[in-house]
């Protein structure tokens, strides 16, 4: 059985490819210059140099954090190059059909044909390879609606009231080490705006690359859904195979304004290193959101990538009755590593958060889901119910849960469970006697156990994370 | 080093007295006091409690014996082994004779010092437990209770460490080493104990236990000190081959009261259940801390806390279950329950799992909440008035854990108290 299972997790990265792009990479290194340099290359405006030398200067006084269950070796960040662009963005397409084949090529190997979105989905994509947003699909569609989804860097020069507005106000530059180091040198990104009372027609998505060798990527993304409006954003992940460990420090900030609602969905399946747990990406993101009044934010991640996850997607509820979600499922193997969860800000009256988290270990990997809620003193009524359960696979893999829970109201009802487990002789029996094999039960037990979270992801990203469990537990099983 | 830390390395050095086979332990703690960083904030393990308790009083001396004895103290009525001590320093008039199988190290035989020098120190997890290597560094005598192979002891130990404020704010050091060899069986209780006025001792308590083979110990802690009292405890349990320990605490707040409790289960089959019940009121606190650790397989852990937070009261729970690799067919389930009075109290309750084998089932389960509504109403309804409505929920909330004490004394002895603290006169049992 063991055998099986282990046969089964092994399987190899089927996005690791490599795409020969020419590009322009910034020499490794980071100073200010490095920051004026970005910003200049992005012709920004004086106050976003401002903003990203502020940020620049708090990072230069902070500590990368330590506390988190994961191990790596110190990262040098002068020996990281802080932008790359593809070459032929120089002369930057304006449709689709003026995008390098190569790029699309690209793509269409990772199982995102733009054309093919365009027309079947109706998903406009926003896709950012290395630093650079390279196409958005879908535009004109959008701003029909009066919806605005470009690069941020586009943003920051059409629409710098509504990106200096919201900017930092949920990740500030200072928030911790990887959200200021992104805030200072972050290249591009998406920004979306929803205006009021408007229901967002199609379903937004970026899918981010980082191709190449020696980079770190630091996107940086925005979302501002205003009063009564209704978004669904998809996010995807994918790097070449290398043996050297890339940086990834993302940052994405939602703001939901009264009565607005955003989903927000991850699936992230960036290299995770081979099965001798060299290479893959260090995955350290800030996301967060804020709920204003009646307000919802609802995140979504199905993380099966990465050496190193840091990554807490959080809700601050700050508005009554604003509501909070948190669907995780986390599956780490080989010699992954995963510290996952969520943090729920209970501020207002009546709010109320979920919170379900689905870990998944195998082979020698080591998987934590690391959770806050904390009730203030106003928050009346508030609410939260929270989950997590751990399925371990092979003998040598581990499953951690470490729930912070503050409460300071009496009229708040909390409840947290967890539970950790093997997958169970039981249900395999079972499953093997009515015929079926060793792997195809376990991907089926699998599937069931992580059931709960994919029913909250969009049909086609439901598949998707589907397959995706399959291919990255294959040769777990035995 | 802040201040209390060398108050602490002063105080040392005025036992001047010590034995001197217990002086490397001394010397060991001493130094890792010294290496020690003062606990704040930003320390995992003292997040949520802060220690200024201890940096604002001015601890001079040890304590002494006084001529009231154990005052107006309340103890338990049992035919027991009975140690008393008052300010740290033993009361052989308020204790039983002279009992073979219990020692104080001051007097403990050849056999018995070797079986000291053994233990003593070596089943505590100083890593965790800061005020443990400050324990080390100030032990001078302490408690040995020793039951040979075979051997069930026939009475409970009852051993009772009453506070009573001295004129100068004085600090007791507390040390108890409990040895249980193979088939061996006890009973003990632990009772920390006030008069009723204002206090201004810090007790520094710590009991280390070793359970062997197939032995079983029955433990019980009771913390019910007056609020101005600061105390910090350390339970550490060592579980050999199928050896059973089973332990109840209850602790009032205190305006700084940590206890941990430290089980490591070392050989097969072992089990061990510790159930809690804290009652932090006014402005006290109370802050568990369990570690659990599995280190050999097919063993169990059952761990079930309860509180009920009042007024501006803080309590803090921390109860980490660590399966370490190898210890396959673990059974290990932990709850805490939290039940908030008021709206100014707080609690921060904390539950890990940490896992390193696969063969196993774990869970744990956290809530905070206020009394039920429904079950409010229902009793109004009935024509029970609010406030004893409200007595009546919240003493059942914790009286589950109560009710399951298999001695008669010490139940009954909790029921009365929580009558006085739940501020009624009906008969809570």
């Amino acid at each position: 059985m063991t055998e099986q299972v282990e046969s089964l997790i092994r399987k190899d990265y089927s996005a690791g490819f490599h795409t020969n792009i020419e590009s322009d990479t910034l020499k490794p290194g980071l100073d200010e210059d490095v920051v004026r340099f970005i910003s200049a290359k992005k012709e920004e405006p004086e106050w976003m140099l401002e903003w990203r030398l502020k940020a620049f200067r708090a990072w230069q006084e902070m500590v990368e954090p330590t506390w988190a269950h994961v191990h790596y070796p110190t990262i040098d960040f002068q020996s990281l190059s802080y932008y790359s662009a593809p070459k032929s963005m120089a002369d930057k397409p304006k449709s689709l059909a003026e995008v390098d084949p190569e790029l699309l090529d690209m793509y269409a190997k990772l199982g995102i044909p733009l054309h093919e979105q365009e027309a079947l989905a109706g998903v406009a994509v926003d896709a950012v390879i290395d630093s650079v947003s390279v196409v958005t699909t879908y535009r004109a569609k959008l701003e029909e609606a009066g919806v605005i989804f470009c690069p941020i860097s586009e943003a920051i020069k059409r629409f710098p009231e509504l990106v200096r507005k919201y900017l930092g106000t949920v990740v500030p530059q200072k928030d911790n080490f990887y959200a200021a180091l992104n805030s200072a040198v972050f290249s591009d990104g998406s920004f979306v705006y929803i205006p009021k009372g408007t229901r967002c027609p199609m379903e937004l998505s970026t899918y981010f690359r980082i191709n190449e060798i020696n980079t770190g990527q630091f996107e940086r993304t925005l979302i501002v859904a205003d009063e009564g409006s209704y978004v669904s954003y998809l996010e995807g992940c994918t790097a070449p195979m290398r043996d050297e460990n890339q940086l990834h420090a993302a940052v994405v900030e939602l703001v939901a304004l009264d009565d607005a609602q955003i989903k927000y969905s991850t699936v992230q399946n960036w290299y995770p290193g081979d099965k001798e747990g060299k290479g893959g990406i260090y995955n350290f993101v800030t996301k967060r959101g804020i709920c204003h009044r009646n307000a919802r934010i609802s995140w979504t991640q199905v993380e099966t990538g990465s050496a190193i996850t840091w990554k807490y997607p959080s809700c601050i509820l700050k508005g009554d009755n604003s509501v909070g979600e948190f669907y995780s499922v986390a599956l780490t193997n080989n010699f992954q590593q995963a510290d996952t969860g969520t943090k729920m800000i209970h501020i207002g009256k009546n709010t109320r958060s979920t919170i379900v988290a689905k870990g998944i270990s195998a082979g020698r990997s080591q998987s934590a889901y690391r959770g806050l809620v904390r009730i203030n003193a106003g928050a009346e009524g508030a609410r939260n119910y929270t989950q997590c359960d751990s399925l371990l696979i092979g003998d040598r893999c581990g499953a951690h849960t470490f729930p912070y829970i503050e409460s300071k109201n009496s009229s708040a009802q909390i409840e947290h469970e967890a539970t950790t487990s093997k997958v169970s002789d039981d249900q395999l029996f079972l499953c093997q006697q009515r015929g079926l094999n060793a792997e195809k039960a376990v991907s089926m037990i699998v599937n069931g156990f992580c059931r709960e979270v994919f029913k909250e992801l969009p049909m086609e990203f439901a598949v998707e994370a589907g397959k995706l469990l399959e291919v990255s537990l294959e040769g777990s099983v035995g | 080093m802040t201040d209390f830390q060398q108050q602490a390395l002063q105080l040392a050095s005025q036992q001047q007295n010590s034995p001197v086979w217990l002086r490397p332990l001394r010397g060991e703690g001493t130094g890792q006091w010294q290496r020690a960083s003062w606990p704040g904030r930003r320390t995992e393990l003292w997040k949520y409690t802060p220690l200024q308790a201890l940096q604002r009083t001015e601890f001079q001396r040890w304590g002494r014996a006084l001529p009231q004895g154990v005052g107006s103290a309340s103890l338990l009525p049992l035919d027991a082994i009975r140690l008393v001590f008052v300010n740290g320093v033993f009361d052989a008039q308020a204790s039983t004779e002279p009992h073979a199988q219990v020692v104080h190290f001051s007097a403990a035989s050849e056999p018995q010092r070797a079986l000291i020098e053994k233990h003593l120190g070596r089943i505590v997890n100083t890593e965790r437990h800061l005020f443990a290597s400050l324990s080390n560094a100030w032990v001078q005598d302490g408690v040995l209770l020793h039951v040979p192979r075979n051997v069930i002891l026939d009475k409970p130990v009852y051993i009772v460490h009453v506070s009573i404020p001295e004129a100068e704010a004085v600090i007791v050091n507390q040390r108890l080493l409990v040895v249980l060899e193979e088939n061996a069986k006890a009973e003990l209780i632990e009772h920390f104990v006030s008069d009723a006025q204002a206090q201004n001792s810090f007790v520094n308590s710590l009991t280390e236990v070793s359970i062997g083979n197939n032995a079983e110990l029955q433990h019980y802690r009771i913390n019910l000190e007056q609020e101005q009292l600061i105390h910090i405890g350390g339970v550490h349990i060592d579980l050999q081959r199928d050896a059973r320990y089973r332990g109840f605490t209850i602790a009032e707040g205190s305006q700084l009261k940590r206890l941990d409790y430290q089980i490591n289960h070392r050989g097969a089959g072992a089990h061990a259940a510790l159930n809690g019940v804290y009652l932090p009121r006014n402005n006290q606190l109370v802050d568990y801390h369990t570690n659990v650790e599995h280190w050999a397989p097919h063993c169990t852990t059952s761990e079930v806390f309860r509180g009920i937070i009042s007024d501006s009261a803080r309590a803090v729970f921390n109860g980490r279950i660590l399966i370490h690799p190898h210890a396959q067919k673990t059974l290990a389930e932990l709850s805490n329950r939290n039940l908030l009075t008021s709206d100014k109290a707080e609690v921060d309750t904390k539950p890990e799992l940490e896992i390193y084998a696969d063969d196993v089932k774990c869970a744990h389960g956290a809530t905070v909440s206020q009394l039920d509504d429904t079950a409010m109403y229902y009793l109004q309804s009935r024509g029970v008035s609010k406030t004893q409505a409200r007595t009546m929920l919240s003493f059942g909330f914790i009286n589950e854990l109560l009710q399951e004490l298999p001695r008669a004394e010490v139940r009954d002895y909790l029921h009365h108290h929580l009558a006085i603290l739940f501020g009624t006169a009906t008969d809570l049992s």
